[in-house]
């Protein structure tokens, strides 16, 4: 019984220290934003592991790789976009077992003309959004058998003489495939199964401000031909979490939503945090070479709610939980091993462990991070809560504020455990500092209705007892009054 | 001594009815010296010290201001600031409107107003404490009386302390707000020019340095 506990504690130490001196080399600042809105430097929740790139596979370079993709056995499938071909790993990323670049199309060799994006469907077909060839080639797991292909769409919401040209693809358990097409502005595209386009889903509605309605208002007929045209944002990014949701992403000029949670009717599902922000940065600058909203090009989905989206404008990876709650940012642009030139697609490995693939499409590599212990507890102490297991995320939470005091969501979630299990006391004082209103909230009149409850009694009783003797008192008074005369009664009067 | 003292009950007696009868009370301050410019600012700094403790100290549910950015030197001059201005402002009004009431009435006038808002942001304070989220409304309610008294006194004293109607008091406050706008322009103007002048001597003392 005791060695494995034995081993576990070494293990445990080793990390910590592995992970102490690897925050040290950190090549970026990680941070996350409190209740105010202020920025809170945060020990690093990820650190580089390594570097995926076509030497260290073993093969020719790789150019301007656009996507990745994961497989449940931790192979990574890499569209090689400016190869025309499709690179598979092993399950460690360490050696190209297969390259795609051709594949027998009913007895005619074919291949791909710039893939733009890769995904895998539940039992391991590869979809490729074969974008210049306009279609969607779905491979099998051994990567050369063509199952089917999704092409020439045609659908009455579709306008004459549509392009379809591809760049992300989607498939969720089942079979349904989600697309995103240049130049589609009504939505993404989702294909049923069998190959039929059945129609848009999650249309980005445009937003019209009164300023700009103003400006138009007052502009002349030519200026307004000139304006730009008010299109909604394009989708950037995709992905489908196990319960069949679909999580998009896109560039808001605003910077406020930049990622929905689709159900299956195409309804946006997804919760924001106190905030209200699910956009990445909340304060950023409004001029200079680091200025101007996030510009989100890629979402992955961790798994037990939680989700991660990638800043092409300052190379950060932004996560948040099924609450919309920000976990912590991290990451940067930049030429050290850690930062990138241009992110364009991240992906978690779906073994569990939270590690996450970056891909940068300029140096053409895909950076591996995994979290250190900080980044782990705070996965984990999440996942729990999203479990259901409040009380058992109590401990993670606890070794999460020992690394870091100022994290209001471990106050947060200890004050929860502390409300579930009844003790409101505590409950008040870690919400408070968790900055939890609501949940403080409940834990008050909960305490306020204890106190009541345990003092109401006496306190009533003992009104009571005095009501008596004062009514006694004054009988009394009343009866000795009238004996005595009328100067006791004058005082009364004036009272 | 004891005169003093008397003298003392007397006045905090007359600010203590001029909470109940405005038109009565003001007028007594400003035509028979009942008022008390000592006290009227031993209000507002009262007044600053609630309005502080509420900033700091109000209950976590309806408190949204960050303790940490909250100092109470900063808070009372903000406050005393406001008061001076909209004193001055209405003195250099009413003074061109025939209004009766002397620089110390208008003080006294503001000052005594404040006595509901003192009230209200105290015990407002302290109610907080025992307030869950749905019951804000308590909060704000006595927050709410707090300041229409006050502002229902400053508009009683105003127009009794000048002897002016209804309808000239309130463009008279309307003034006083230009008046108060004006004010701080040209207190800026001002330091800005005596910035301007002390750069241009200090750069002339730099050049006699330099070549003396």
């Amino acid at each position: 019984m005791r060695d494995p506990r034995r081993i576990a504690a070494l293990a445990a130490a080793a990390l910590l220290l592995a992970g102490g001196a690897l925050a040290e080399s950190a090549p970026y600042q990680s941070y996350t934003y409190d209740y105010r809105e202020n920025i809170v430097i945060t020990p690093a929740p990820y650190l580089p592991a390594a570097i995926v790139s076509g030497a260290s596979l073993g093969i020719t370079a790789l150019n301007q790789p656009r996507d990745i993709a994961i497989s449940d056995d931790g192979r990574l499938y890499i569209a090689d976009s400016g190869n025309d071909r499709i690179v598979v790993t092993d399950a460690s990323a360490s050696r190209a077992v297969m390259i795609i670049d051709a594949f027998d199309n009913n007895g005619v060799a074919d291949g791909f003309s710039a893939p733009m994006g890769v995904a895998l469907s539940s039992d391991g077909q590869l979809y490729v959004a074969d974008s210049k060839n306009r279609r969607i080639v779905v491979l099998d797991a051994d990567g050369a058998t063509l199952v089917k292909v999704f092409e020439n769409p045609s659908h009455e919401a579709l306008p004459d003489g549509f392009a379809f040209t591809p760049l992300r693809v989607a498939v969720d358990y089942a079979g349904r495939v989600y697309v995103i097409a240049q130049n589609m502005f009504q939505g993404i595209m989702v294909f049923e199964p069998d190959g039929g386009f059945t129609g848009f889903f999650g249309t980005i509605n445009v937003t019209v401000s009164l300023w700009q309605r103003f400006w138009r208002a007052i502009a002349s007929k030519q200026e307004r031909a000139n304006a730009r045209l008010f299109v909604p944002t394009e989708f950037t990014g995709l992905d489908v979490d196990p319960y069949g949701f679909v999580y998009a992403s896109n560039m808001d000029p605003q910077g406020q939503k930049a990622v929905r949670r689709l159900n299956p009717k195409g309804e946006d599902v997804a919760i924001a945090g106190v905030s209200g922000n699910l956009g990445g940065d909340l304060r950023v600058a409004s001029d200079g070479p680091y200025s101007g909203v996030s510009r989100i090009v890629d979402v992955a989905y961790q798994g037990r709610g939680i989700y991660s989206l990638l800043d092409s404008q300052r190379g950060r990876v932004f996560t948040y939980d099924r609450e919309g709650n920000l976990l912590y940012i991290f990451g940067g642009l930049g030429s050290q091993a850690g930062t990138f030139r241009s992110p364009a697609a991240i992906e978690y490995a779906k073994d569990g462990s939270g590690t996450l693939f970056a891909l940068d499409y300029v140096r053409g590599d895909i950076t591996v991070f995994r979290p250190t212990e900080y980044g782990a507890l705070i996965n984990e102490a999440v996942g729990l809560r999203f479990d259901g297991d409040e009380t058992l995320a109590v401990g993670k939470w606890r070794e999460a504020l020992r690394l870091n005091e100022n994290l209001e969501l471990a106050n947060a979630g200890i004050g929860k455990a502390y409300l579930a299990a009844g003790d409101n006391r505590n409950a008040m004082r870690y919400l408070k500092l968790g900055m939890s209103r609501y949940y403080y909230s409940i834990a008050f009149r909960r305490y306020r209705n204890e106190i009541l409850k345990a003092n109401l009694g006496w306190a009533l009783t003992a009104a009571a007892a005095l009501a008596v003797v004062v009514i006694a008192i004054r009988a009394a008074g009343r009866g000795r009054g009238e004996s005595a005369g009328a100067s006791e009664t004058g005082m009364m009067d004036d009272g | 001594m004891v005169n003093a003292v008397d003298r003392g009950m007397g006045k905090t007696r007359a600010m203590v009815r001029v909470l109940s009868h405005p038109i009565d009370g003001f007028y007594e301050i400003r035509y028979r010296e009942k008022g008390s410019v000592p006290l009227a600012i031993t209000m507002a700094v009262l007044f600053s010290a609630c309005y502080t403790a509420n900033r700091i100290f109000a209950g976590f549910v309806v408190n949204d201001v960050d303790p940490r950015g909250v100092n109470g030197l900063m808070e009372m001059s903000g406050i005393f600031v406001t008061l001076a201005l909209f004193s001055a402002g209405n003195w250099s009004v009413t003074c061109l409107l025939n209004g009766e009431g002397r620089y110390r009435d208008i003080v006294t006038v503001t000052g005594y107003a404040l006595v509901p808002m003192i009230a209200a942001f105290a015990l407002a304070t302290i109610a907080s404490q025992f307030i869950a989220s749905g019951e804000e409304v308590f909060y704000t309610m006595i927050l709410g009386c707090g300041v229409a008294w006050t502002a229902m006194l400053l508009l009683a004293g105003i127009m009794t302390v000048h002897n002016y109607t209804l309808l000239k008091t309130l463009a008279t406050l309307a003034l006083t707000m230009l008046a108060m706008f004006a004010l701080v322009f040209f207190a800026l103007l001002l330091a800005d020019m005596i910035r301007q002048v002390y750069v241009f001597f200090y750069s002339i003392y730099v050049e006699l340095t330099f070549r003396v």
